[in-house]
C-alpha cells in the first residue's frame, strides 16, 4: 500500500527544508526525499557568511542541519539517503518508489535536487576523480597534508575553499581563465594576502596525468598559447555547477544547460508539479535564493491543493 | 554499525580484504565528510542483503593514511572492490554512490 502525502519534496537543500518547514507549519503531511544527508551544496560549504541571521560566520552543515531540524520540528518526515528508483509526475497523483521497495504518492511535488558540481570534462578527469581529484575540499582537503595543491576555478567557491585548503596544503595555486577573479571582493583580497596562494591566470587546464595517481596537470597560457606542464599532488574543481533536473526530463521540457522554467510561483508546466531553488531558469543562484523559491514553492502548493480537496 | 559490515585497520587489510574468499567491498571514510554520511546507511542497506555472498569492510582514513596513499585513494568516500585478493572494477567515489550502482558492480563480480 502506498503511503499518502499532501506534497512530496525532492531534495532536502535549502530550497526543499524551506518549502517543507512552510508546508508542515500550514498542517500540510509532507515529506522530504534526499539521496544525501540534509543541505545540499551548503552542507560541505565550509563556512556561511552571507546568510542573514548569523552574524558570525556559520558553517555549511550546521545551517543544514539547523534548516532539517526545523522543518522536522514541525512534522515533515525526512527520508535520507534513499534513492527514487521510479517516479510518475504526470498525473494528478503523483507516485514515487523509494529503494525499489516503498512506494509514496501526493498531489503536488515540489523538485528541489539543485545542482552538483560541474565537471570540465578533460582528458583524464574521471580516471584521477578520488585519485588526485576532488569536488570537495570539505570531504578531502585533509589527504592533502602539507601538498602542492592546485584550484581551478575563480568564482565565489574557488576563492574560498582555496583559503579552506592552506589550513592542510603547503601552497594553493589556483588556475583561473580570466585575468581578474569572479568572487566577491572581500575574499579575493584575503586570498591574495594569504602566502600559501599563487594564482596563474589567464590560463586554463587541458588535461591530467599520471600513472595511477594524478602527478601532472597541463595548462594553456591563454595570452601565449603555449602549453605547459605542472607537477601537482592534487586539484580541486570549482567551475560552477550542472542542474540535476534528469527526473523532469520526462516530464517537461529543460531549458538550455538542463535548467527548468517555471512561473513566479514556481509552476512547471505540469499541474501540481513544482520546482524550486538552484536547478530553475534564473540569473541568480544563492542560498538566499534557493530559499525563497522554496518559499513561495509550498505557499503556491497549499493554494493549488486546497482546489485539488 | 551493522553486524554486516566490519571496521579494520591497516595491519588487518591483508586478511580481512586481500585473502578473503568473498569479494569484498572496501569503504575509506573520513570524519567531517557529509557524503561518507549518506553513504554509510547505504552500505549497511546492501551489506544485509548480501550476506554471505560479499563482506563489507570499512576503513578510516585518518587512521590509516599509508594504505590509502598506497592504494592511491584521495577523496571520501571511496569505495574499493576486490575479488580473489586483486582490485576489479570501478571504484567509486564522493556524493553521487548509488545503492543500485555498488549493487550491480557486485551481481557482475559475483557472477
Amino acid at each position: 500500500m502506498a503511503e499518502r502525502y499532501d506534497l512530496i519534496v525532492i531534495g532536502a537543500g535549502p530550497a526543499g527544508l524551506a518549502a517543507a518547514i512552510y508546508a508542515s507549519r500550514a498542517r500540510i503531511k509532507t515529506l522530504v526525499v534526499d539521496e544525501s544527508v540534509p543541505g545540499g551544496q551548503v552542507k560541505t560549504t565550509h563556512k556561511v557568511s552571507n546568510y542573514p541571521g548569523f552574524p558570525e560566520d556559520i558553517s555549511g552543515k550546521e545551517l543544514a542541519n539547523a534548516m532539517a531540524m526545523q522543518a522536522t520540528r514541525f512534522g515533515t518526515r525526512l527520508a535520507k539517503a534513499v534513492e527514487i528508483t521510479s517516479h510518475d509526475l504526470s498525473g494528478k497523483e503523483k507516485r514515487l518508489v523509494l529503494d525499489e521497495e516503498e512506494e509514496v504518492v501526493a498531489p503536488a511535488v515540489i523538485v528541489a535536487t539543485g545542482a552538483k558540481p560541474r565537471e570540465l570534462g578533460l582528458p583524464g578527469e574521471s580516471r584521477f576523480k578520488g585519485r588526485g581529484i576532488s569536488w570537495c575540499a570539505t570531504c578531502d582537503g585533509a589527504y592533502f597534508d602539507g601538498k602542492d595543491l592546485h584550484v581551478v576555478g575563480g568564482g565565489n567557491s574557488a576563492v574560498e575553499e582555496s583559503l579552506f585548503l592552506t589550513q592542510f596544503a603547503r601552497s594553493v595555486t589556483i588556475i583561473h581563465q580570466f585575468e581578474e577573479f569572479q568572487a566577491e571582493p572581500a575574499s579575493v583580497h584575503e586570498a591574495l594576502e594569504n602566502p600559501k596562494i599563487r594564482t596563474l591566470l589567464a590560463h586554463e587546464p587541458r588535461a591530467f596525468h599520471g600513472e595511477t595517481t594524478l602527478e601532472r596537470i597541463e595548462v594553456e597560457d591563454l595570452r601565449s598559447k603555449e602549453r605547459k606542464v605542472l607537477p601537482t599532488e592534487g586539484v580541486f574543481i570549482f567551475v560552477g555547477m550542472q542542474p540535476r533536473t534528469d527526473i523532469l526530463k520526462p516530464y517537461v521540457q529543460l531549458a538550455p544547460g538542463g535548467y527548468v522554467e517555471t512561473n513566479d510561483s514556481m509552476e512547471t508546466a505540469v499541474p501540481g508539479l513544482y520546482a524550486a531553488g538552484d536547478l530553475r531558469v534564473k540569473r541568480f543562484r544563492q542560498i538566499t535564493t534557493a530559499v525563497a523559491d522554496g518559499t513561495i514553492a509550498a505557499l503556491a502548493a497549499q493554494k493549488y491543493l486546497k482546489g485539488h480537496k | 554499525m551493522s553486524e554486516h559490515v566490519k571496521e579494520i585497520n591497516a595491519a588487518e587489510y591483508e586478511t580481512e580484504v586481500l585473502r578473503s574468499r568473498e569479494p569484498v567491498v572496501l569503504d575509506f571514510y573520513s570524519t567531517e565528510c557529509p557524503p561518507c554520511e549518506a553513504l554509510a546507511p547505504k552500505f549497511e542497506s546492501v551489506a544485509e542483503q548480501y550476506a554471505g555472498r560479499a563482506r563489507f569492510v570499512k576503513i578510516f582514513r585518518q587512521g590509516n593514511r599509508e594504505l590509502a596513499t598506497k592504494l592511491g585513494v584521495t577523496g571520501s568516500p571511496t569505495l574499493v572492490f576486490f575479488k580473489a585478493g586483486m582490485e576489479v572494477g570501478e571504484r567509486m567515489t564522493g556524493e553521487e554512490i548509488k545503492k543500485t550502482a555498488i549493487k550491480a558492480q557486485l551481481e557482475s563480480m559475483l557472477h
